[in-house]
């Protein structure tokens, strides 16, 4: 990550000692390796490294149940019980236990692509890219839709463009407004939501964290105006431990909407 | 006179953050009413606090979107 902008353009004797050639520096990496045709980026390796490690967490927590679990065991455990007790169960109902693993494989998944953020050596969020999130908003698009059509039938649509509930005068109204909500918005800021998290988390980390080392390594060129290094670093550590909040939060957040998302699928009266 | 450069784009996504933040604010500060009055349902009032947030948002997100697309 240091080197990424220390590369960029600086030069101690200027005034502005590093200048990034665009933001888009910090999200963007070249080709590590080819496979088979495509071009193989960090963003691949770590996406790929984020379903083996939610695999591998699960697989090694569950492998071999005892009744007093080892700690590891116990940490997955909770995580696991707190998805289906407060997010499958306690959003949708009873039959929410259908949807509890397509829920805990998103929560897991985002919870380790969004603390690839913090993690030392990678610092780099996957979710921060927005083919990420959109897919898994469009996966749980698709999803409550089926849900919708499978439960429902056709009524589940016309229940959205047409609500009874509503005065007659303003049901088209209110059903344009409900059509475009629930199919156009609620995919875009399912994503954008936690892209726009990510993408603010990261740039506020490498731009803190990076100028202070910067500030603190050319400290020979600009002598005591280094000391402005100390205090961007300050910053950037208060920022990291809001970070570890953000991390988690969105990762339930996403995964608390599609559980929404599904549950108004199932009851469209409410 | 100086001329003014910039993108206008971040003036819309600055307008578009306000009325969220008003009505998230509005929505925290009934969640934390509601917690202390009734410590027993704080669960319940969590979980619907933070959808009350996810819906208020999504005005600002659409900003944010709008910021890039332009």
């Amino acid at each position: 990550m240091g080197e990424l902008i220390l590369a960029v353009g600086c030069d101690p004797a200027q005034e502005v000692i590093c200048t990034p050639d665009s933001v888009n520096e910090l999200f963007e990496t070249g080709v590590v390796f080819r496979l088979f045709g495509f071009g193989v980026t960090r963003s691949v390796i770590l996406i790929f490294a984020a379903a083996l490690i939610t695999l591998a967490l699960l697989f090694f927590a569950y492998r071999r149940p005892r009744l007093v679990p080892s700690k590891f065991g116990v940490a997955i455990e909770s995580m696991v019980d707190f998805v289906r007790e407060e997010i499958a169960i306690g959003v949708i109902g009873p039959e929410g236990v259908r949807y509890f693993p397509y829920l805990l494989a998103l929560f897991m998944f985002i919870l380790v692509g969004n603390a690839f953020e913090v993690m030392p050596g990678i610092n780099f969020p996957i979710t921060s890219l927005i083919a990420i999130p959109m897919f898994l908003s469009l996966l749980t698009w698709v999803v409550f839709i089926a849900v919708g059509f499978a439960k429902n039938g056709f009524a589940y649509v016309s229940g959205v463009v047409w609500p009874r509930s509503v005065p007659l005068g303003l049901r088209p109204l209110v059903g344009l407004i409900e059509f475009v909500s629930t199919f156009v918005l609620r995919p875009i800021t399912l994503a954008v939501r936690l892209f726009a998290n990510l993408v603010a988390g990261h740039v506020m980390l490498t731009l803190l964290l990076v100028s202070g080392v910067v500030f603190v390594a050319h400290v020979d060129d600009i002598g005591f105006r280094s000391i402005i290094g100390l205090g961007w670093f300050a910053i950037g550590l208060a920022i990291f431990i809001f970070e570890l909040v953000v991390i988690v939060l969105q990762a339930y957040i996403f995964t608390l909407l599609a559980a929404v998302y599904i549950e108004t699928s199932l009851h469209p009266q409410h | 006179m100086q001329d003014i450069s910039g993108a206008l784009a971040l003036i819309g996504y600055g307008l578009a953050a306000i009325g969220p933040g008003i009505g998230i604010g509005i929505v925290a500060g009934n969640a934390v009413q509601a917690m202390a009055r009734q410590p027993e349902a704080a669960n319940m009032v969590r979980t619907t606090m933070f959808l009350g947030i996810a819906f208020t948002e999504a005005l600002a997100l659409i900003g944010f979107v709008l910021f890039f697309l332009t």
